[in-house]
């Protein structure tokens, strides 16, 4: 094990990793258990980390890789009891099933909506087609995406 | 929870040049491999590698612009890349397509264009793109030197594969026109085959075509006859119909597991089809 100097949610942190170690097992470990484990090869997203601001499958980066860069796991994006814009317009629209895609999803929708704020429906989908959801058909996480993108526009953002 | 890092790796080496890089490779091959965005690295390193060389750090990350053309930095990630307005101007965007079309952006934010390069999987639309495009490949195996991407690819047998430090793309005419055509059973899976055609079109007429096509399913190779049938002819539909038809012929396409023999030479009479009337401005999205 070597220590290794992250940054997870505006926190330095000292952690231990071997050299082979994926973000997401170190993640668990120090228990930001809402970076899911899927697949475990990038195909599934339910691993879904934001690293320097962008949606990354934390599956298939090594712990080595991310020091120095920042982290943000979806237990990073509420400010408090105040849920971010897109966790909000996920419950308001009902774009949660089981739940299991959430975390990836909205980092996904978050890394797309600071880079473009006004996305076309083309582009939203795009920006999740990294994220599987088993239990719906899409719909209503785009609706939440289009529904959060119009709020943060209108600078109810922090 | 179930491992999925690799427990075999027993150090990460952070080289400062690339001649040090070189000979941390070379000096053991069967236990060092390069590491970039490691996304490879994680899905399929052998066992026997148990140090891993990390060159991210070995230049600065950017897309530059020269009276020869564009010099793009083998660390970018492909999101990057394909995010510089350069990429978005260069032959009518056709490289940003090709690479918004490759696996998801959740991988292209973290596999970067020097590790695509080298790792040249069989169904790679970043090998069939720089093939298109007349890139070079600039690399390092003990000293640095420029390699024409044809010629890269088709000397790919040496024991350790020199290191791909960066991509250089050739000035390009604003007639210059690219098209990519790729079969994938879902959006970020492994494609069935891929293919490309570059043209350069002067009132009509073809020159400089590049016709290549992947995942056959080796790597993607030129059609030197075809694009020879295309030189210094008007894209007819006669000709499109041609060009097509032939190219089905001549790919050296076989039976694998994804794919038999005879349907990919389909796909190929169908995909260069497509790609053919997209660079005369004909076809669309719902005829695919």
């Amino acid at each position: 094990m070597t220590s290794r100097k992250l940054t997870i949610n505006g926190v330095r942190r000292t952690v231990d990793a071997s050299p082979g170690d994926t973000l997401l097992e170190v993640l668990r470990r120090e228990g930001y258990v809402g970076v899911k484990k899927g697949c475990g090869s990038g195909d599934c997203g339910a691993c879904t980390v934001l690293l320097d601001g962008r949606a990354v499958n934390a599956c298939l980066v090594l712990t080595a890789k991310a020091e120095g860069k920042v982290i943000v796991t979806i237990e990073g994006l509420a400010k408090g009891d105040a849920l971010h814009p897109i966790q909000a317009a996920f419950l308001d629209e009902g774009a949660v099933q089981c739940g299991y895609c959430t975390p990836g999803m909205v980092l996904s929708a978050y890394d797309l909506l600071s880079r473009n704020p006004a996305p076309s429906e083309g582009e939203i989908r795009e920006a999740i087609s990294g994220n599987l959801c088993r239990c719906t058909g899409y719909v209503k996480q785009i609706r939440a995406i289009q529904a959060a993108a119009e709020q943060m526009r209108g600078g109810r953002n922090g | 929870m179930e491992d999925v890092g690799l427990r075999h790796i027993q150090s990460i080496v952070r080289p400062t040049t690339a001649d040090e890089a070189w000979r941390l490779r070379t000096a053991d091959p069967e236990t060092t491999r390069f590491l970039g965005g490691g996304i490879d690295l994680v899905l399929y390193t052998p066992e026997t590698v148990t140090t891993l060389i990390d060159v991210s750090g070995l230049s600065r990350a950017r897309v530059s612009a020269g009276r020869a053309g564009l010099a793009i930095s083998a660390g970018m990630t492909l999101s990057a890349v394909l995010e510089t307005p350069e990429i978005a101007a260069y032959v009518g965007g056709f490289l940003r397509d090709v690479l918004r079309q490759v696996a998801s952006p959740l991988q292209r934010n973290v596999a970067t264009i020097g590790g695509a390069a080298m790792r040249a999987h069989p169904w790679s639309d970043v090998v069939l793109a720089l093939l298109v495009l007349d890139a070079e490949v600039e690399v390092f195996n003990g000293a640095a030197r420029s390699v024409p991407a044809a010629e890269f690819y088709a000397s790919r047998s040496q024991n350790v594969a020199p290191l791909v430090t960066g991509i250089r793309l050739p000035q390009r005419t604003p007639s210059t026109r690219g098209a990519f055509e790729k079969f994938v059973r879902t959006g970020f899976d492994v494609g069935l085959l891929n293919c490309a055609c570059v043209v350069e079109v002067t009132k009509g007429v073809c020159s400089r075509v590049r016709v290549a096509v992947g995942g056959t399913p080796a790597l993607a190779r030129r059609l030197p006859d075809v694009e020879q049938v295309l030189e210094g002819r008007h894209l007819s539909s006669t000709t499109v119909g041609e060009v097509a038809s032939l190219a089905a012929r001549r790919v050296d396409a076989r039976d694998d597991r994804r794919a038999s023999e005879s349907y990919r030479r389909k796909l190929t009479e169908v995909g260069v089809r497509r790609c053919l009337e997209r660079l005369t401005g004909g076809g669309s999205e719902d005829a695919r």
